[in-house]
């Protein structure tokens, strides 16, 4: 019984997370990271944290802000609401942080969110963005992430652009928003004048054989895969082994080139795989891109890709927000800066960020890109997109 | 004809999980809950081995799982399930639990959490008439599984050592006092079942892909096992198709997003008419 509790103990160890990127001191402003580092979708939230991270420490080497330095307090929630809202309380709680970001799966932020709002204590998502920071935005609450009802209706004008009629097969895991997102793309390419059809498995699906073939049984003449990274690197080999050899896109919830081009690689193919992204992959020709790969090479982060700038566009948001909120910076002055933050990312995302007093999400830009066998190249201009154009399902 | 074909190649990898629970759990009467996270740990060595000796091709990458597997089930028995011999099958069933949570912290730590398909065996045979490719995977599942199933049939009813695996599985204490080695063969079974497990997580991440999720192949081994019966390998095959024909067939005809319930009605439905599996010992139960 000794060695049994031995292992438990160990086990507990090897999954607690708990990491604080700098050492403290009197002066630093302390903020707070909550995110996925070790539950199914950790492959694509440890990127986004790293890229968060790389901007804090370079932002640090460049004398910090107001002449502060950050210091991050860093929790993994492993994809579970109960641990996120618990590292959300420790840190705002305990360690006096002036704000929260990152966070991870959007069913995990609003249980978050609810703590948050009732303290006082500004959060900005990362890449997983619920409609709360959309007009009329809810105080404290700020995205520079996908909203899946904006991401969905951005990929239903854009699949426009490789195949302007006949049939598009939405797939997604059975998720509320996976469903969203659907549902947004299917209105959009109905209004267009394609037919839709659909496939939703379940969410722990891992062999995608059945599912491929039930939609390339469906005779589509475009695919879209509305799921995280791990969902299309399985699905798109099987929809090929299905026999489906048409165009697939890619929706960008976590995914980034290196998803792209695992699928391609096991698919056998670099032919029709598309990803639509707000942010430019890691081989885009973009000026905001050179901080970030000296940043990476200095503190060893190999291959910097999409997720990582998306979350170095967080960390520039933060930075911008920490820099306006001045030396004694509060929750409520941070809530403040980030309220009337506009930043200009350097060619990262299709325009700049701007958040108003009403809207804590702003203007978006979406790009559609193709895998042509190394890298992802864009089609055509970036699409904005202001508003959600589908009423929302109540 | 694709469905069909579909069917038995996941049937059999369900059948290689299962087949690894029965070998312990006849051995031992230990559930273990770990075996899906063995069975992706070994298949995730597998693709890193792959990547560090690329130009060797496949058989670096297999010689290092099989060594690895061997050694890893030895050093569970030797290590772990030796000292609990005596204690009740609970104590060891949590033990297993917390090497699932351990095995799949490595997948954290060392993989980063990665989804990863072995590029092995993916390139197309035969394209069907009514849609759909017949590769190389599925024939190498098939013949593996196959390969495994009657090598463990032979194993037991022709080798010394498979006899003595029978004697020691039906009883213990009397085997012991026939000189049979106890902890020989408990170690086997556990090498041979970690061994099982590796072919069944290598097969699948070449035919799927390997991530967190995918440790779910153990569930699914582990209702194979039970609605077959957990003490009988031939249960383990028949259940390996009965479970992957559910999830198949009504992913295909009814409804995908049902898919994964369906197993678990047929497990029901099967404990309620036979608690022992369809082919397993009745007497096993009381025992449990």
């Amino acid at each position: 019984m000794k060695l049994f509790t031995h292992l438990l103990t160990g086990a507990g160890l090897a999954l607690a997370v708990s990491l604080s990127a700098g050492a403290g001191s009197a002066e630093d402003i302390k903020i707070g990271y909550v995110t996925d580092l070790s539950g199914p979708l950790a492959g694509s939230y440890t990127p986004t944290w790293e890229g968060f991270e790389l901007y804090m420490k370079a932002a640090n080497d460049a004398g910090g802000f107001n002449g502060n330095k950050v210091s991050i307090s860093l929790d993994d929630d492993g994809l579970r609401a109960d641990r996120a809202v618990a590292a959300a309380k420790k840190q705002f709680e305990q360690e006096g942080v002036v704000g929260i970001f990152g966070l991870s799966l959007s069913s995990t932020q609003g249980p978050v969110l609810t703590e948050t709002r009732k303290a006082g204590v500004p959060v900005a998502t990362s890449f997983s963005a619920i409609l709360d920071a959309l007009p009329p935005a809810q105080p404290y609450t700020y995205s520079t992430g996908v909203v899946f009802e904006v991401a969905g209706e951005a990929i239903g004008h854009l699949a426009q652009r490789i195949v302007p009629n006949g049939k598009v097969v939405g797939m997604t895991f059975d998720s509320v928003g996976g469903r969203a997102a659907m549902r947004h793309n299917m209105e959009i390419a109905r209004k267009l004048g394609y037919s839709w059809d659909e496939v939703i498995f379940p969410i722990r699906t891992s062999d995608f054989t059945p599912f491929a073939q039930t939609a390339a049984g469906m005779k589509p003449d475009i695919v879209v895969g509305h799921y995280g990274a791990g969902q299309n690197v399985g699905m798109i080999p099987a929809l090929r082994a299905a026999g489906y050899m048409g165009p697939y896109i890619i929706a960008s919830y976590g995914a980034s080139e290196v998803t792209a081009e695992e699928a391609a690689t096991l698919a056998g193919s670099p032919d029709n795989i598309y990803m639509v992204s707000r942010y430019v992959p890691g081989t885009a020709d973009a000026p905001g891109l050179a901080a970030l790969k000296a940043a990476a090479e200095k503190y060893g982060v190999s291959d910097p890709n999409s997720m990582h700038v998306t979350g170095w566009v967080l960390g520039m948001l933060a930075g911008a927000a920490l820099e306006k909120c001045g030396a004694d910076c509060t929750r409520d002055k941070l809530d403040a800066a980030l309220a009337s933050a506009e930043i200009d990312t350097q060619g990262l995302t299709g325009g700049p960020i701007t958040m108003t007093a009403g809207d804590h999400y702003g203007p978006t830009y979406w790009g559609l890109y193709k895998w042509d066998g190394e890298q992802l190249v864009q089609e055509g201009d970036w699409l904005r997109r202001d508003a959600i154009e589908i009423p929302l399902q109540q | 004809m694709e469905i069909l074909v579909s069917i038995a190649v996941l049937g059999m990898t369900y059948a290689l999980v299962a087949a690894g629970i029965v070998l312990v759990y006849k051995a031992s009467r230990v559930v273990n809950f770990a075996h899906g996270e063995i069975a992706i740990v070994c298949g995730y060595l597998f693709y890193s081995a792959g990547r560090l000796w690329p130009a060797e091709g496949f058989f670096p990458a297999f010689a290092t799982t099989l060594l690895f597997s061997l050694a890893c089930g030895v050093v569970i028995y030797l290590v772990l399930m030796r000292r609990l011999l005596g204690e009740p099958t609970f104590v060891a069933a949590m033990v297993t639990i917390a090497l699932a949570i351990i095995f799949k912290a490595a997948i954290v730590v060392v993989w980063r959490s990665s989804n990863l398909g072995i590029p092995m065996g993916r390139q197309i045979l035969l394209l069907y008439p009514d849609g759909g490719a017949l590769r190389l995977i599925d024939l190498v599942t098939l013949a593996t599984g196959a390969l495994c199933f009657i090598g463990l049939g032979v194993f037991f009813r022709y080798a010394r050592l498979g006899r003595q695996f029978r004697g020691a599985a039906e009883n213990a204490l009397l085997a012991s006092q026939r000189q049979v080695d106890i902890n020989l063969i408990l170690s086997l079974a556990w090498a041979a079942a970690v061994f099982a497990a590796a072919i069944a997580g290598v097969l699948f991440g070449s035919r799927s892909m390997l991530s967190p999720q995918s440790t779910i192949l153990g569930l699914s081994g582990l209702t194979a096992a039970m609605v077959g019966g957990l003490d009988s390998l031939r249960g383990a095959l028949l259940g390996g198709f009965l479970v992957a024909g559910a999830i198949y067939l009504t992913a295909r005809l009814i409804d995908p997003a049902l898919s994964e319930a369906v197993p678990f009605i047929i497990l029901l439905a099967v404990m309620a008419w036979k608690p022992w599996g369809l082919f397993g010992t009745r007497e096993e139960l009381d025992r449990v």
